[in-house]
């Protein structure tokens, strides 16, 4: 049995991992809830950015946090521009399945040109602040990981403001709840599902540079991410932000805490457990509502 | 108006199936005589891994065509086949056929509960489910060393210890010719039944094929378990063969596109599509392999491929390409009269409407 402070540690880390789960399966309810669509390569852009980060770092020498004003617009037009070149060029009656091999392929392309760009090397941000931690009621935490889960809440926060008390979140908001009716109500769904698209993906961005700080990256590390993301959505329930920032809280603290006992491998697989728990015992997750339950 | 049946371009019945029998023996005939004609052991293997790729995605096709439901993670099936098969041989002292059968029908009781979970949502769920079954077999095959031989590997003993490299691998085409067989021929089976109908009917509309009293789920399900278990027969083999086992080639998320993308090219709908894709992107892979060595370009090749099929050409390269044919062939089959309005209308006042249609006969003819 590990010690309290042990345990405490271990949940103040799975606190810090949660919170960057949350925001990038908040994008990814996004893309689910605008398009009906899941994309496979929010977590291949989540590694571009963090490589963006790094070479930056590397060529430069500039702080990887200052990148975030290049990527995250970059990102938001690439969004907009693959939801309106790519994912509107599908078939209505079998976007769902097509739109998840699409998005795979643009993995598979993001990965290969990873690769080749920057070789199959694993690569790490070294900064003057990196091996920096301070106390917190006794555990001991990294600083680049508070900076990390301080980005993360930062975004989650900007997004929620966005969504609730802006006009732009409003007809978001409509686009995803009914998108006949907001057609309706003088909102023009297609470019607002282009911007959601493209909100979603701004997510990997910030994600990608929070993850750069303090963790090795190479090419088909994103295998490691999307699997994780895609089981918090299930047992959030497909389209529910609430649902996906509490299903990743949980299941990051989960992971964290098994760690203690098992090797990382096996704590990982903690996410699989629970999707298929999920699926077996309520298909729509937890949280989701009208939504979840067709798909 | 539209008369389909008696269309001047269409063949007759019988000589269209004379062709499509002199078609299939043909191919029977190259296919077998391959190995004998082949210049060195190395296009055997060749030969073999692209049989390899089309029993795979036949296996997929069974899924994947039938009821519509895309899965990504079928490279987990055949993974399991390959290890169970080869850890039933290796430590379990099964002589390896029987182990073959065996961890076929080990793979086909484990996709009773995967198919239970995964088949109870449809669409985005289902692939998502796939998915994480890869990744998280992956996670097991590598931290359970003491078992699997983790990263390290897996050596297979071989099935013929006494026989040379060419003639074993002479051996191992015609099995997987043979399992191709048996696999497509179920696959036509199925098609043709009753089974197939219901199955079909649930990759057009599930709803209404249930609310017709289609037992949707439990076709979904019998159908997953058969395709499970031909994945494994082909990942099993493939374990005999080739006798050295990674969990990280076995349990791949890209040998699982791979199936895929050569279903969609050649079209999920037709029976000899996913052979003819998987010997089309199956060349193009072992060609790639002697030609450009193993770069990362070569995911960058198969995700462009699967886009461009997924945008453009979701019904296959075949369909696709027959109805651009269609568009410069004379069909006969159109609404579109020879006429003007005008003469229409002279015609329609002269007569009443059941000569019109004479008239209209004469006018096309003229």
């Amino acid at each position: 049995m590990p010690s309290a402070s042990l345990v405490f540690q271990s949940v103040v880390l799975g606190v810090l991992l949660g919170g960057l789960y949350a925001l990038l399966a908040a994008g990814l309810t996004l893309y689910f809830g605008v398009m009906r669509v899941v994309m496979i390569a929010h977590s291949a852009f989540l590694i571009l950015a963090a490589y963006l980060a790094w070479y930056a770092h590397r060529e430069t020498g500039i702080d990887p946090l200052l990148t975030l004003f290049v990527t995250v617009p970059l990102f938001f037009a690439a969004g907009v521009a693959m939801q309106r070149l790519l994912l509107t060029r599908l078939r209505p009656a079998t976007l769902t399945m097509m739109s998840v091999l699409l998005t795979f392929s643009v993995a598979l392309v993001i990965e290969g040109l990873l690769g080749y760009a920057f070789s199959g090397t694993q690569r790490r941000i070294r900064l003057g602040y990196s091996s920096a931690s301070i106390e917190f009621f006794g555990a001991r935490v990294a600083v680049v990981k508070l900076i990390a889960f301080g980005m993360a809440a930062l975004a989650l926060l900007g997004l929620y403001v966005l969504m609730k008390h802006s006009r732009f979140g409003q007809a978001l908001r409509a686009t995803i709840q009914h998108r006949e009716a907001a057609q309706l109500l003088g909102i023009d769904t297609d470019r607002i599902a282009g911007y959601g698209f493209g909100l979603g993906l701004a997510t990997a961005a910030v994600g990608g540079t929070a993850l750069s700080l303090d963790t090795t990256i190479y090419p088909s590390l994103h295998w490691h991410w999307i699997g994780p993301l895609m089981a918090i959505i299930v047992v959030g329930g497909l389209g529910s932000v609430p649902g996906a920032a509490i299903a990743a809280m949980t299941l990051g603290m989960l992971q964290s805490l098994l760690q203690l006992e098992l090797s990382t491998t096996w704590a990982q697989t903690v996410f699989y457990v629970a999707l298929f728990a999920t699926l077996a015992v309520r298909p729509q997750g937890f949280f989701g509502g009208r939504l979840a339950q067709r798909f | 108006m539209r008369r389909d049946s008696d269309t001047p371009s269409s063949v007759p019945f019988p000589r269209r199936r004379l062709l499509h029998l002199g078609a299939l023996l043909a191919a029977v005939a190259v296919a077998v005589s391959f190995p004998s004609m082949a210049p060195s052991p190395y296009e055997i293997t060749v030969g073999i891994a692209i049989l390899n790729y089309a029993v795979l995605s036949t296996s997929w096709n069974f899924v994947g065509g039938f009821t519509g439901y895309i899965s990504l993670g079928h490279g987990a099936f055949a993974g399991l086949g390959a290890y169970a098969t080869g850890l039933l041989v290796a430590k379990g002292e099964l002589p390896p056929f029987a182990a073959l059968f065996v961890a076929a029908a080990l793979v086909a009781v484990l996709a009773v509960p995967v198919g239970y979970a995964a088949l109870r949502v449809r669409g985005a769920s289902f692939v998502i489910v796939s998915i994480a079954l890869v990744l998280v077999l992956l996670l097991v095959f590598q931290s359970w060393a003491s078992f699997t031989g983790g990263s390290r590997g897996l050596v297979v003993p071989r099935p013929f210890p006494g026989m040379l490299r060419a003639e074993h691998h002479r051996t191992f085409y015609f099995l997987f010719l043979a399992l191709l067989a048996t696999a497509l021929l179920v696959w036509w089976l199925i098609d043709r039944s009753r089974f197939g109908m219901g199955l079909k009917a649930i990759r057009e509309d599930e709803d209404k094929a249930q609310s017709l009293g289609t037992p949707t789920y439990t076709y979904k399900l019998v159908v997953f378990v058969v395709s499970a278990a031909f994945t494994a027969l082909a990942g099993g083999l493939y374990a005999l063969w080739f006798g050295d086992l990674d969990p990280v080639f076995q349990f791949s998320i890209l040998s699982g596109a791979y199936m895929v993308l050569m279903a969609l090219l050649g079209g999920v709908r037709r029976l000899y599509g996913p052979l003819l894709g998987a010997v089309a992107v199956g060349y193009a892979l072992e060609y790639a392999k002697v030609e450009y060595g193993d770069t990362p370009l070569h995911l960058v090749v198969a995700g462009l491929l699967l886009g461009v099929v997924v945008t453009f050409m979701p019904d296959g390269v075949i369909p696709a390409a027959a109805a651009l044919l269609g568009r410069f062939r004379d069909t006969g089959r159109t609404s579109i009269r020879e006429v003007t309005a005008a003469e229409l209308r002279g015609r329609r006042e002269q007569s009443d409407g059941k000569e019109v249609r004479d008239g209209e006969r004469r006018g096309r003819g003229a």
